[in-house]
């Protein structure tokens, strides 16, 4: 499932911009990938992250998985309800399971990102 | 005799190319190609519905996995027993028609090549069930101990094993002599096999055999697994019919509560239960013999030779390490274990590694490699994560520890019993 609105990265983080804020989360492939999330490492609000910068970690069973930012910013906030309940990432990953949220450098640096069309077909291409 | 020089075994793995088992039209109908994960050389389902809910039904009814990339290799003729018992470190000669056993192929060194299970057809007519990840190996081994190419005895380098069975590939044949293992494990196991073969699995004991027909399909029913589960089973049937029995065990099981079980539940039901897996409990980084793996029983002394034979007496006297089972919190908001990560002493004091761990209900359990003054039922451990990205090294955490090393615990736990019974 691809979510409109959104814009995508080829490491299945997706990004959500409302005015020069960024809210992260990874994408229902990547979460369907890990199986159930039991734990998310958050990092410290205030952190300055440029594109590519890893920005969380969250951790299965089965496997581990590094989150990265889209774009470049300051952390403005952190998902701290992923502590408790990191199954919302598997539940949710579009809406409570939500990571950081980003100031942002650039907001309009979405154009060099996946839009959810680009991301289907990303994804397509991956399955071969 | 053979003017050829011998050599101390070695193998180097071929590029590993990626193979679709017997099974994988059945699995396509179920699960997407990205739920497909490389192992052993084999596309395989990690999980179907959830590793938990898996792991739950093989635990209360019944599970169903696909072992079809096992290597199977039959041992004929009369020298088989004889080669048998040189090869293995079990007793082969205790076997009955009918019976089957767990044992080891160890080399001349005592390095563990695998850990096997025998099935006595006939005293002249075996079957060897290896690991997918070494059946090339061990056919090169086993191949090569007929051309005279290994040395077998450290002692005596020119010492031949002095037997040659017939040996063949069982996966390499074609109809109804190739034969696949599916196996069904869980306490409910017995009513679908009843349901699809008519033949009551209670007169089949542990570690016995026969051959049945399920639904009109050939093959062996062997009451063998690797759950821990006390009823589980395993089938032998020709390779050209084993979609045709799965299907029939998944439908006619369904009412049973039997479902598809992929590589995520079957390695956390034998961690759970304690069973070794080749590469973590047995060989592997801590180059672990079956005396630490807790299996000594499997490795007959009293036989007159078997190649490692020496070496294991000597581990036997000397053996400074034991693999345990650990149970700690798990579930939500506490960080997976991971091997390589350290156990340490109620003092904080690193005394082991980690060998495999998984999540099991809200716990974890792990298996661990541990000195062997520490290996009590009861004592408590701490567990040290090792630094798993740059960020966590920046924040303090170590990559690499070593042995007596003093660390903070991250998280708290106990031994448990060395194996669980269900």
């Amino acid at each position: 499932m691809i979510a409109d609105g959104l814009y995508y990265t080829k490491e299945h983080e997706w990004i959500k911009v409302a005015g020069t804020v960024g809210t992260v989360g990874i994408t229902d492939h990547a979460q369907e990938l890990l199986g159930e999330v039991t734990f998310v490492e958050l990092p410290p609000v205030g952190k300055q992250v440029r594109q590519g910068d890893m920005i969380s970690a969250v951790e299965s069973s089965k496997a581990a998985s590094d989150v990265y930012a889209p774009l470049a910013g300051t952390l403005s906030a952190v998902n701290d309800t992923l502590e408790a309940s990191p199954e919302l990432i598997n539940d949710s990953c579009y809406e409570e399971g939500w990571i950081v949220k980003i100031e942002l450098t650039d907001p309009a640096g979405v154009s060099t990102l996946m839009d959810a069309k680009h991301y289907e077909t990303f994804l397509s291409e991956q399955e071969q | 005799m053979h003017a050829m020089q011998k050599k101390a075994f070695g193998f180097e793995s071929p590029p590993e190319t990626v193979q679709d088992t017997v099974l994988i039209h059945a699995h396509s109908r179920r699960v997407k190609s990205s739920r497909l994960a490389p192992f052993a050389g084999y596309r395989m389902p990690l999980w179907f519905s959830s590793i938990r809910a898996e792991h739950e039904a093989v635990r209360q009814a019944a599970g169903l996995f696909d072992c079809t990339h096992m290597g199977l290799l039959a041992i004929q003729g009369a020298q088989a027993e004889d080669f048998l018992n040189a090869v293995t470190t079990n007793n082969v000669s205790r076997l009955e028609a009918g019976q089957a056993q767990y044992s080891y192929l160890l080399d001349a060194a005592g390095m563990v090549l695998d850990d096997i299970i025998v099935y006595c057809r006939r005293h002249y007519d075996y079957l060897l069930v290896v690991n997918a990840a070494n059946a090339a190996k061990v056919k090169a081994w086993l191949n090569g101990l007929l051309n005279h190419q290994w040395i077998i005895d450290e002692k005596q380098p020119d010492r031949g094993i002095g037997f040659s069975p017939k040996i063949q590939d069982l996966g390499e044949l074609h109809g109804h002599q190739t034969l696949v293992d599916i196996a069904i494990q869980g306490p409910l196991a017995g009513r679908v096999i009843q349901s699809v073969t008519g033949f009551d699995p209670d007169t089949l004991k542990s570690f016995r055999f026969c051959e049945v027909e399920a639904n009109e399909i050939p093959c062996l029913i062997a009451r063998t697994g690797y759950t821990g589960a006390k009823m589980g089973f395993e089938f032998f049937v020709p390779r050209d019919q084993a979609e045709d029995l799965w299907e029939q065990l998944l439908a006619q099981g369904e009412e049973h509560g039997l479902v598809p079980c992929g590589l995520g539940a079957r390695d956390s039901l034998r961690i759970e239960a304690g069973l070794p897996l080749y590469g973590h409990e047995l060989a592997g980084p801590c180059g672990l013999t079956p005396y630490e793996a807790g299996y000594a029983w499997a490795i007959k002394l009293d036989k007159p030779f078997f190649i490692g034979k020496a070496a294991m007496e000597r581990r036997a006297q000397n053996r400074t390490e034991e693999v345990v089972r650990l149970g700690l919190p798990g579930g939500r908001g506490i960080r997976p274990i991971r091997p390589q990560d350290a156990v340490l002493s109620a003092a904080g004091h690193c005394v082991g590694t980690i060998l495999s761990s998984a999540t099991v209900g809200d716990r974890q359990i792990a298996l661990a490699c541990v000195e062997r003054t520490q290996a009590t039922e009861g004592n408590p451990v701490g567990i040290y994560y090792l630094a798993r990205n740059d960020s966590q090294v920046q924040q303090g955490r170590k990559r690499e520890v070593g042995r007596n090393d003093t660390l903070p615990a991250d998280i708290q736990g106990s031994l448990l019993a060395r194996f669980a019974r269900f």
